[in-house]
Parts: C-alpha cells; structure tokens; sequence
C-alpha cells in the first residue's frame, strides 16, 4: 500500500512537471518584448496641428487638412542582429490611434532600426488587399492601380488652384517611378535604455525642401505617378530623425 | 491512478478547446471546376489565392447584376457588360454613368479574363481583383463608393448567407466583394465558337471562311494572336486623338511618350456581337474598321510600323475577312444561362445585328 501510494505521488509530480515545462515552453515563445514606435509629426520645430497655418522655407504660408503615410517592412536591429516585422501601418495625423504602433520582438536592446515608407512593389501586384491595404481606406488609384504611398493636403495662398488647396498624393512602384522610400536611423546611445518605445520625429518641412526643392506655387497638384512623385519622396525619406529627450 | 487520469484527460481537453477556438472552420464549399480548353496556354490569374467555388460564383454573379453597386441604383456591372453583346454595351460608343454622365471609353467585352494579365484600354489595372473598383468609384460610371456598397448590401440578409456560405463568415468587405466578383468573370470562357470547333476538328469552314482564314493569318494574326486573338500589347493604328476625349491612351499609365495613342489589341473573339469598335467605339461596324485600315490611318510618330502605309485591303479580302471574323462568335457563351442575371436565364436572347 505504502509502495504503491509513493509511486502514484511520483507519477502526479512527474506528470504535474511534465505540464509545468509543456506551459513554460508554450510561453517562451509568446516572451517577446512589446516595442512601440510614436511618430510625432512637426513643421520645424512646431508640433503639427491641422489647418493652423506655417511658412515653408519658400516664405509660402500653408495650412495642413490631411497626411497620411504608410510604414511597412520595420526592420529592428540589435548590433549584426535584426528582426523583421511583416506587418503594414497607416500613420494618419488625424488619427492619434494610428501615430503609435507596435509589434513584438525578441530584443531588448535596439541599435538600429529601418523601416519603408510606403507599400512594396510585391502588394502593388498582387491583387486586392485588407485591412490597412484595403483600398476603402483611399490611398490606392483605381485606374492606375498602385498604392498611394503618402499623401499631404492643405490650403495655401500660394496654391494657384481651386480654393487654394494643394494636394500631393505620391504614388509609384515600379523601377523607373519608383517612390518607395527606405529609411534607416540609428538609435543614439543614451536612449539604448528605453529602446522599447522609440519615438520618431516627423518634419513636414522637408516635404517641400530637402533634396529637390518643391515650392506649392509651381508645384500644387501631384495625382499621379513620374518626376514629381519620385522627387517628392526623395524629400519625404528625409522627414525622420529619433526623438531624443 | 484514476486522479492521473482526470488530470491528463482535462489538460488535452482545455488544449483542443483552445485549438478549436484559435482555428476558424474552413466553409464547406462546391469546388468549380477551371477547365483549359485545349491548345490554350495557362491562365495568368493566380487562382490559389482565389479559389473557384460554386458559391463563391453565385455571390459574385449577384453581385455583377446588383444596381446597388451604384450610387443611385441605377447601373449594375451587367448594365454596361450585357451577355447578348459578349459583356460589352450593345450599340454604345461610350456607356451611360450616373447622373447622365458618359464613360470616355467603349465598354471592352469580357471574357477569357483569366487569359488576362493588365486591364482597361491602356492597361493601367494590374489585377482582375482590382478592376471592378475602377467602375464603381468613377463619377461618370457608377458614383459609388466602396463604403457606400459594403453599407448597402450589408442590410441584404441574402448576401449575409451568401457570403457566410462562400468565405466562412458573414463579413463583407472590399476584398471579399472583388474575390467574388473575380470567381464570376474568371468563369466567362468563350471558347466554342466555329472557328475553335474547326480546329478541334469538330466543322470545317466554308470557303470564303477559309479563304478570310487565310488572308487573317497573313495580314491580321501579328497582333490578333491565335488562340486569345490578341497578343495583349499596345499599339497605335494610326487613329487621330479625339478633340473632346483627348485620350492618349497608355502614356498616362507610363508617362512614356513614345507610348501616346497606344491602347490595347482587343481580342477578336464575338467580334459579330460587340461592335460599335474601336477603344472610343468610333467605328460603328466592322466596315468603318476595314475603311480605317485601307484609307484613313493616320502616320504619326507612335503609329505601329504596320500601318505607316496604311493597310491596302481590297474589297474581296474585306468580304472573305468578315466572313472569318464570324466564325468568331460562340453562341454557346452568349446563351450561358450560368451567366445570365439571376432570375433572366429563361429569358436570355441573343439579338441579331449584322451591319
């Protein structure tokens, strides 16, 4: 009797162990770390507040209605190390849900990070999509099929146009109008602490001045693909910089 | 003995509990069966991401023939693309839109869709998923859009099974309408006209088919390819631009100027039953095409090298061509009652017009 109750204790704890290491193993590979980006969208120095008006570096005074972007294909890099989240946001300013993101990895010490703004070519072609990609969401051309990469809309004086509004959609993923853009920043050392919630500063201003210089009077509309598309993401890809405190 | 027992039986049960709520039931659908007529190459559509199913099919059928699909009711897919006219707009340049608005294209005929790798006259939709959004969104074709139609037809019980039974679930979203709308128009495969049971070697053709057979293989066939009856490129046939439509054609698509007044080689087949021709629908019947080639083709800097002359066609040519050209029609897909707007199959016609 004595025997036989030692050996059915034994049997409990060893199948009681069993379950402990089954659940500890299901939850280790659940154990990543919830990384969360903020992307705060400036004009200069100012933080952006729709239809407030500002001067770009052409002395013309515009005030912002809409912009809308996409990130996509987030690479984290810990040193030589890097993880890659396959998953796509839409940043619109207009929508505070959407200015902070997150995903999960298995670092707890970021170096770098890289990301696309914008959709890659493989989803450009491969037929109709959801959630964010859905085309419901108005940053796809139906008749020239191809996501709309960026989007920025205002009013300004200078905008010779209907009701003085400029509007830049910016589009493009084939080779020779290409408009994705990779942006990669490196995470300054004394936030290496913090590295689990990254902060992006996103200047507005460099839309219409960094590589190429876009002034709204010459340049108002953008609604399709080519040069002007192609120029304004070269300016886009420059809008970046990590926030540091 | 029997508390281990109770202990391991209550684990996998908790675990296949948690299993079965993290995988969704797959529907149980009708598989639909693609058939590739014989001779033909392999279809360009990627049907593992679209599986054709009966279901499927019938949601994406209804979906074609509902007014809803526009912003005031009014214009359906099939309004534009009517099956006695191999789904194109029978007698009509241009289509009607909303609001008295008129397309700025002739409505192309759809068939053999999955044949087709980029859509609209000049090409510029990459994906058969993606086409119908072009339409529906457009202000001078159907107005609406793509929020306006999930509302609409979400309040339809009918669709709610329909979708529930094609995808699994009740959902109804952008994707899910196209998916559908794709199963319907991948299945319209015309493929049974006289000209494809001569070479099954089912009929022969009559003498003037065969002599107009012979004179397409020599002046037609580079860009009308056999079996499609185009060969999906691009070209100017020396059509002068239309003053009020001032349509370049796949320059906008490519920004490429050597690409002005290029539009797509539309395929040949059911020739007999789409006219007017021509991507503005210009040409009212074949006559004027013929005309056109022989006499008014204009040399412009794009104009396809065959057409820098012209095309001389002599008026026995043009009489034997258009005897061919007939050949070209399959009765069979244009009195497909699978096709018809549900609750018409009995009343499908084919209507007779021979200019």
């Amino acid at each position: 009797m004595t025997i036989k109750t030692t050996l059915f204790n034994k049997k409990i704890k060893q199948l009681i162990l069993l379950i402990i290491v089954v659940c500890i193993g299901v939850l280790n590979t659940m154990a990543q770390t919830q990384n969360t980006i903020q992307f705060i969208h400036k004009v200069g120095v100012d933080t952006l507040q729709l239809q407030q008006e500002y001067t770009n570096s052409f002395d013309e005074k515009f005030s912002i209605n809409r912009f809308k972007y996409y990130v996509s294909n987030i690479q984290i890099n810990n040193q030589n190390v890097n993880e890659f989240v396959n998953k796509y946001y839409l940043i619109d300013e207009a929508d505070s849900s959407t200015k902070t993101i997150s995903f999960s990895t298995h670092f707890n010490e970021i170096t770098s990070i890289s990301f696309v703004l914008g959709v890659d070519s493989i989803k450009n072609v491969s037929g109709v999509q959801t959630g964010v990609l859905d085309p419901i969401n108005g940053m796809f051309w139906t008749w020239n099929s191809g996501y709309i990469m960026a989007k920025l809309e205002g009013v300004s004086t200078s905008a010779k146009v209907a009701g003085n509004l400029f509007s830049h959609h910016v589009g493009g993923y084939k080779w020779n109008e290409n408009t994705v853009r990779k942006i990669t920043l490196s995470i300054p050392k004394i936030n290496q602490q913090k590295q689990q919630n990254l902060a992006i500063n996103v200047d507005v201003l460099k839309w219409f001045q960094s590589a190429h210089s876009i002034q709204i009077s010459s340049h108002p509309i953008c609604h399709s693909t080519g040069n002007l598309a192609m120029q304004i993401a070269d300016n886009y890809a420059t809008m970046f910089s990590i926030s540091t405190p | 003995m029997r508390l281990i027992t109770t202990i391991l039986f209550l684990f996998i049960v908790v675990v296949s509990c948690i299993a079965w709520v993290n995988h969704a039931k797959p529907p149980k659908t009708t598989p639909l069966n693609f058939i590739i007529p014989k001779g033909w190459p392999q279809p360009v559509y990627d049907f593992k991401n679209n599986p054709l199913t009966k279901e499927g099919f019938e949601l994406g059928r209804k979906l074609f023939y509902d007014y809803r699909l526009s912003k005031d009711s009014s214009i359906s897919c099939g309004s534009c693309h009517q099956q006695f006219a191999a789904f194109a707009t029978y007698d009509h340049n241009v289509s009607h839109g909303y609001n008295n608005s008129q397309t700025t294209r002739n409505a192309p005929a759809l068939f053999n869709l999955a044949w087709t790798k980029n859509f609209m006259a000049d090409g510029g939709i990459n994906h058969l998923d993606l086409q119908p959004i072009a339409p529906i969104t457009a202000p001078n074709e159907m107005a609406e859009s793509l929020e306006g139609i999930i509302k609409k037809i979400q309040r339809d019980t009918a669709y709610k099974r329909m979708f529930t039974k094609a995808f699994g679930s009740s959902l109804i979203n952008t994707q899910r309408i196209m998916k559908a709308l794709s199963q319907f128009m991948l299945m319209l495969v015309s493929s049974n006209s006289k000209y494809d049971k001569v070479m099954r070697g089912e009929a022969s053709f009559i003498l003037p088919e065969q002599l107009g057979y012979d004179i397409f293989k020599k002046k037609c066939i580079s860009c009308h390819t056999e079996p499609m009856f185009t060969d999906y490129s691009y070209r100017n046939i020396g059509m002068p631009v239309d003053p009020y439509l001032n349509d370049y054609g796949r320059m906008a698509i490519t920004n490429n100027k050597e690409d002005s007044l290029k539009f797509r080689v539309p395929s040949l087949r059911n020739i007999a039953y789409s006219a007017p021709y021509g991507h503005d629908g210009r040409f009212f019947s074949l006559t004027n095409v013929f005309e056109h080639y022989r006499s008014k083709a204009i040399d412009g800097p794009t104009t396809d090298s065959l057409f820098k002359h012209k095309m001389p066609l002599s008026n026995f040519e043009i009489g034997q061509l258009t005897a061919f050209l007939y050949t070209l029609t399959d009765t069979t897909f244009l009195k497909d009652k699978r096709f018809a707007e549900p609750g018409t199959e009995n009343t499908i016609s084919t209507f007779i017009h021979i200019h």
